[in-house]
């Protein structure tokens, strides 16, 4: 079966005055299978947001992309403007972090949603308005005639975030791109808003594009689970068995850093070091300075995203010892 | 980022501000007067024939035998050098000072709104071209300009208000720069762009509608001084042309008998300075009232 998304050795530099100011993404490769979810996990400045945004092109004018994106057999970024446009809220959609600032505060949240119906799907504001309510109701948005004519600031963050979802779902999309969709929620919402699109997924059967910077969340949700470091991907796997078993010590370090895992009475782990800077080009492993396995070899040459077995892959020369 | 933060909890009290302007307005004593006052002018101006004691003097027929005469009770403000009575011109010279006031606002709006939405959204060589063009717009003295097209076209108050509005647009053109700039990247636009909206309809439902308050502010204000601007073209004959009743050529004609036949140039000076003075007031209650900023 033929991927419906076919991220083919991305890479993002931004650029300031010329020159290269960061290089955000350093050549990842990832695959996404038909209804698939596929965890995309980091910390802040892995390059997990500008892959997302680079699948819609809509990363900022100061951004250099290189690579293949190839989405359904076309090559997103080679495509005609007005075709791009076609493409975005209607085949690929995005579900936003901060669902309060996303929807204007003019204007009622229904008929943000019908804008994007009348655009995508050619129809009138009373179809529309139908389509509207029936999305609210999937979304299980209380009494969508009402909900629907409600200012953004009279919903609450949770109401706005399933406002977002049922937007992001209106045309029936093939692929969602939830950019941290449940950070700006309390972890009561956010279980039932990752309920919520789970659910979806089963029903209407599209593919999830789901950035997170918790491990165990994406591992709930996700069939498979790529983490990336520096812009590159050095783990990739089904979900389940690379969490129970990470192989690379990165994967390691961000689940031992998760507050759920640790033991009761004993500190909360830290991964040591920080994210290396944009710009530097490691000569090795970028983790290496940071990895409390990382020998001489780490550091001359830089380890290649190897398949270790089981539908698994693994940039690391000690992944056998992790 | 935090710009963004910073106007969305702005903006997010808009709907319950709207709703509540008129009461807002109703508690300043200086608003309640300014538009009581602009109200009573824009009711005279509709009702003018009406009001106005002798319409055909007001229009501009002559009435030789009863020249020059104080104000008094036939003549609340006295006639001028051709008989004709000073309050029904005055009332009936309302129409075109309202008129070409409104003319000239809203043909700048129209003219620099889109162009300075469209600079201040897309930025870069569109932007750059787009204020070169408005830079050089703004460096006609809108009086010079207007003397320009009198010269070349003849005097007349449709050429007035065509010249003020060429030398106004750009005003107008930079207010909405301002807003689409400070839009451009705002989440909700973002959004819009993610969503497959189109940019004009982002411009006309998201940026337009965000920029439609200091527009209106700014016309509020702009419509007194644009008042003031055609009285002075009136005035030095650049404007209208008798017998049409403009406050600018009234104290014009009355201009070299102002101390012995005072009432000539004093009335119709005195409804310019009114009614610009209502419209900046006005302008400057509302800044107020519709900014979410002022904390009210």
């Amino acid at each position: 079966m033929s991927a419906l998304l076919e991220i083919d050795d991305l890479a993002v530099d931004f650029v300031r005055e010329g020159r290269v100011a960061a290089r955000a993404v350093r050549g990842i490769n990832l695959e996404l299978a038909t209804g698939e979810a596929l965890g995309v996990v980091g910390e802040t400045g892995c390059g997990k947001t500008v892959t997302g945004l680079s699948i819609l092109r809509m990363l900022p004018a100061t951004a250099r992309t290189s690579g293949r994106i190839v989405f359904d057999g076309r090559e997103v970024l080679a495509l005609p403007e007005d075709e791009l446009r076609d493409l975005r809220g209607r085949r690929i959609s995005m579900v936003f972090q901060s669902p309060a600032t996303s929807f204007n505060p003019v204007f009622p949240l229904g008929r943000q949603l019908q804008h994007v119906a009348e655009r995508h799907l050619g129809i009138g504001r009373r179809a529309s308005e139908r389509l509207v309510v029936e999305r609210l109701r999937e979304v299980e948005l209380p009494d969508p005639e009402r909900t629907m004519r409600l200012y953004p600031h009279e919903l609450s963050g949770g109401m706005l975030q399933r406002a977002m979802i049922a937007m992001a779902i209106l045309c029936r999309p093939s692929l969602l791109i939830a950019d941290e969709p449940t950070t700006a929620l309390d972890v009561t919402l956010a279980e039932q808003i990752l309920r919520l699109l789970r659910s979806l997924q089963r029903e209407h059967g599209f593919a999830v594009f789901f950035i997170s910077h918790d491990l165990d969340l994406v591992g709930d949700f996700c069939d498979r689970v790529a983490v990336l470091y520096a812009g590159r991907v050095v783990e990739s796997g089904p979900a389940a068995v690379m969490l129970a078993e990470p192989r690379h010590p990165y994967t390691r370090a961000l689940l031992s850093a998760l507050p759920r895992r640790g033991r009761p009475g004993t500190p909360l782990e830290a991964v040591p070091g920080n994210v290396p800077t944009g710009l530097e080009e490691p000569t090795g492993c970028a983790f290496a300075p940071r990895c409390p396995l990382a020998e001489d070899r780490c550091t001359s040459a830089p380890p290649h995203l190897a398949p270790i077995g089981a539908g698994r892959s693994v940039a690391c020369y000690r992944w056998e010892d992790a | 980022m935090s710009a963004a933060a910073d106007w969305a909890s702005a903006a997010a009290a808009a709907p319950e501000a709207r709703a509540g302007v008129l009461r807002a307005l109703r508690r300043d004593p200086v608003a309640l007067a300014a538009s009581t006052l602009l109200a009573l002018v824009v009711l005279t101006t509709l009702l003018a024939p009406v009001i106005a004691p002798y319409p055909g003097q007001g229009r501009g027929t002559a009435d030789v035998a009863a020249r020059d005469l104080a104000p008094g009770a036939a003549h609340l403000f006295g006639t001028d050098h051709l008989g004709r009575d000073m309050l029904s011109r005055v009332i009936m010279g309302s129409r075109p000072a309202l008129g070409s006031a409104a003319a000239v606002v809203v043909l700048a709006v129209l003219i620099g709104v889109p162009l300075g939405l469209a600079a201040g959204y897309f930025g870069g060589k569109v932007d750059e071209g787009l204020m070169r063009l408005t830079d050089l717009f703004l460096s006609f003295p809108p009086l010079l300009l207007a003397m320009v097209i009198a010269a070349l076209l003849g005097p007349s108050l449709v050429h007035a208000v065509v010249a003020l509005a060429i030398s106004w647009w750009p005003w107008y053109a930079r207010l909405a720069r301002t807003v689409a700039q400070s839009l451009r990247h705002a989440p909700f636009v973002d959004a819009a762009r993610v969503f497959g909206v189109r940019a004009p309809a982002i411009l006309a439902r998201h940026v337009l509608r965000n920029a439609l308050t200091p527009i209106l502010v700014q016309a509020t204000v702009d419509a007194g001084t644009v008042i003031l601007a055609i009285g002075s073209l009136s005035f030095l004959g650049l404007g209208s042309q008798p017998p049409l009743p403009d406050w600018g050529l009234m104290v014009s004609d009355g201009r070299t008998t102002v101390l012995t036949e005072w009432w000539i140039a004093t009335f119709p000076g005195l409804a310019i300075f009114v009614v610009a003075l209502g419209f900046n007031l006005l302008g400057d209650a509302l800044r107020d009232v519709l900014d979410p900023r002022s904390g009210r």
